[in-house]
């Protein structure tokens, strides 16, 4: 068989465009990492992520294989759509594997909160090096504020704030922020790449803790409040949100998911940000975070979990007086 | 003549160019993977040569736009420039209750088929694409679009309708479609041709049997009932679709396996059929292989379970019409797979269906009468042409407007 290069053969010797989102990389291979790659990749796209080390990119592919065959046993999916999906999966240690990518996203999980910032600018930087100027670069922070990150970036209109539901990576939502340098081209072209993988894009002003984590963490600091005043044990509590009003999870249930490590480091910065109490975590939350009991990645946290993340009981806080 | 017939699929384009008027296929072929890592487009020429064309193809315009390039090509082309082709045809997978047969493509037309993406979410979506596309490119040519459900808009409404509330049916238009319908009608019509019979006296079962399967009573011309439905999941055991399951079943699983619409839609459209009942494959010689070879008995029931459902369908629409004439199988299983067809017939001499075991045997993929000389039903494999009369539909709809 004869083959040929297609270029050679289109009606117009113009060149053509590439297409957008074609190639999109990650920064972090953590949960959200992995999401966003899961979620990228399923909608057609290739994706490269960036680690910091073989063996975290290992466990991302080992995660990433374990949630898709969750979704098979659970019929959302088939043996091969899961391959397919994989396939278009790249991880890298080099920034410079991101250079062909159009649009990048930071999801990166800071050790510490006061050096988040300053690593988060690290890493846009980083990415802002190897990418063309018309890469678009995300944050997938939450509470960070986009301008700030963007700030001294070459060209800073080009970044955004996009925020996936990591607790339900299926929720057909997404939060997205223009930033003060923002450009409308920019922003338009990141409501399309929301539309590419299926999601409705929920425009946000810049302000931190976007509408989601605001209305979250209002509730949990509530619930920790009624728990700690003794009205409900904490089962019931779930129950009565879930069932009551029909969520998905109870708002402890959602924190062991989220990870109450996250939790806390989002309240403390929403307190910086906005100085009212009302965002200092419970000091449920603070005792949690300290035994280092973050909820089903550490197999304790309000409540108890096996390996596969299935709950056995609750977590020690419920029989210890606080 | 000469007319582009395209079918636009979800990251697919398949192409053939037809000179009707000579009876000949100037070029086919098919553009793949587009959007993706890895596409291509491969063309075969009227000769037979094949070339494969390597490279990025972003989207459905662009693919059209590359097939356009290859026809037009010095190299490896069949026509001086763009202005050689009359017209084309695109296969359109949902038509609704407003199309009852092809029609010429007009703004009117493409805001009415946007309008049918709700019923058809993962085909009518290509299908336009490739409109838009060609509009774009070859702004002023005849465009006709051929619909897979336009065969069956004869269907009476007592067989097209469900029993439930029928507001149901005013709100969303929820009612039996059939697919397959451009197959159907050209198996039949062949069948006819072949037998020098008028299909205006005949009743006729068609069974297209490939990774998607249906069965259609066709009475006197006119489709009178077929198997698949609001969507093609319903009637016949497929590939990877269960086909008729019991609706009570159905949202037993769902609260049982704790699954939403989405992945039950996947269950039963994906992970279902003789996959699911194998779990092996989809792919009936691979099945075959193992209940012949290996003796699977998973393997030994998928098979008798896809032959049984098929007989009751020939039944059954044998007693709606009152009788049957013809019996045609079509699709990549009816047409190669003379087991399959022997064990649908098996038993079946009490209505007439009488299949020679030889001639049955040996017939693959072409068009042939096996059934005995004196049996009452003749039974027929009749390759489906489904371009061939999207090309045929074209040039009428054209003709009749130059």
């Amino acid at each position: 068989m004869i083959i040929e290069p297609i270029e050679d053969f289109g009606l117009s010797k113009k060149q053509q465009q590439r297409t957008l989102f074609s190639k999109i990389g990650v920064v972090g291979c953590g949960k959200d990492g992995q999401n966003i790659a899961r979620i990228a990749s399923s909608n057609g796209m290739e994706v490269v992520f960036i680690e910091l080390s073989q063996a975290r990119i290992d466990n991302a592919f080992n995660k990433l294989s374990i949630v898709l065959d969750r979704r098979i046993e659970n019929w959302g999916m088939t043996q091969s759509e899961k391959k397919l999906t994989l396939s278009r999966i790249k991880g890298s240690l080099d920034f410079k594997d991101l250079s062909d990518c159009d649009f990048v996203i930071e999801a990166i999980r800071a050790e510490s909160s006061d050096r988040k910032i300053t690593e988060r600018k690290e890493v846009f930087m980083k990415i802002e090096e190897v990418v063309s100027p018309e890469c678009i670069i995300a944050t997938n922070s939450t509470t960070i504020i986009i301008t700030e990150l963007s700030s001294e970036l070459k060209y800073h209109d080009r970044c955004v704030s996009l925020h996936f539901f990591v607790q339900s990576p299926e929720a057909r939502i997404c939060e997205v922020v223009k930033g003060l340098y923002t450009s409308e081209i920019v922003y338009n072209k990141v409501l399309k790449f929301v539309k590419m993988v299926n999601r409705q894009a929920i425009p946000v002003e810049e302000s931190a803790g976007l509408i989601s984590i605001r209305l979250y963490t209002a509730l949990l600091n509530e619930a920790c409040e009624v728990l700690l005043e003794g009205v409900g044990a904490m089962v019931d509590i779930d129950s009565v949100w879930k069932v009551g009003f029909g969520m998905r999870f109870g708002p402890f249930e959602l924190a062991d998911i989220l990870g109450i490590d996250k939790i806390n480091r989002w309240m403390e910065n929403l307190y910086s940000e906005f100085g009212d109490p009302r965002y200092m975590a419970s000091p449920v939350i603070k005792k949690l975070v300290r035994a280092r009991r973050f909820g089903v990645h550490t197999c304790c946290g309000f409540y108890q979990y096996d390996d596969k993340g299935k709950i056995i009981g609750n977590g020690p806080l419920s029989t210890e007086k606080l | 003549m000469k007319i582009l017939v395209i079918n636009c699929g979800s990251s697919s384009i398949k192409y053939q160019f037809y000179s009707l008027a000579e009876n000949r296929i100037l070029a086919k072929g098919i553009v793949e993977k587009i959007g993706m890592k890895g596409s291509f487009l491969k063309h075969e020429k009227e000769s037979g040569q094949k070339v494969l064309f390597e490279g990025e193809i972003l989207d459905h315009k662009i693919g059209i736009e590359y097939i356009l390039g290859v026809l037009s090509s010095a190299k490896h082309g069949c026509i001086g420039s763009l202005d050689e082709i009359n017209a084309v045809g695109h296969r359109v997978v949902h038509g609704g209750e407003e199309f009852s047969e092809s029609v010429l493509i007009t703004e009117e037309v493409i805001q009415t088929l946007e309008k049918f993406i709700e019923l058809a979410p993962l085909h009518n979506p290509p299908n336009l694409k490739g409109i838009y596309a060609i509009k774009a490119l070859i702004p002023d040519i005849p465009q006709v679009a051929v619909f897979d459900t336009a065969f069956h808009h004869t269907m009476p409404q007592h067989a097209f309708m469900y029993a439930i509330p029928y507001a149901l049916y005013k709100k969303y238009g929820i009612r039996r479609y059939g697919f397959h319908g451009t197959s159907h009608r050209y198996v039949s019509n062949r069948a006819c041709e072949i037998l020098g019979a008028d299909s205006k006296t005949l009743k006729i079962i068609t069974c297209h049997l490939g990774n998607g399967a249906s069965a259609c009573a066709i009475k006197y011309g006119e489709s009178v009932d077929t198997s698949m439905g609001f969507t093609p999941l319903e009637g016949l055991i497929m590939g990877t679709r269960s086909g008729d399951i019991d609706m009570g079943a159905v949202s037993y699983i769902m609260d049982k396996e704790k699954i939403g619409t989405k992945s039950a839609s996947v269950l039963f459209n994906k992970h279902s059929g003789l996959l699911g009942i194998t779990g092996i494959s989809s792919d009936l010689r691979e099945i075959r292989a193992g209940a012949y070879e290996k003796g699977d008995e998973r393997c030994l029931l998928a098979l008798k379970m896809f032959n049984y459902r098929i007989k009751k369908y020939i039944g059954s629409y044998a007693a709606a019409m009152g009788g049957v004439d013809v019996l045609v199988f079509t699709g990549g299983i009816g047409e190669n797979s003379g087991v399959t067809r022997a064990g649908i017939c098996d038993n079946l001499e009490f209505m007439g269906i009488q299949i020679d075991e030889q001639i049955n045997e040996s017939c693959m993929g072409v068009e042939q009468v096996i059934s005995q000389k004196d049996s009452k039903v003749k039974v027929m494999v009749v390759p489906t042409n489904e371009e061939l009369m999207i090309a045929i539909d074209t040039q009428k709809i054209v003709d009749g407007i130059l």
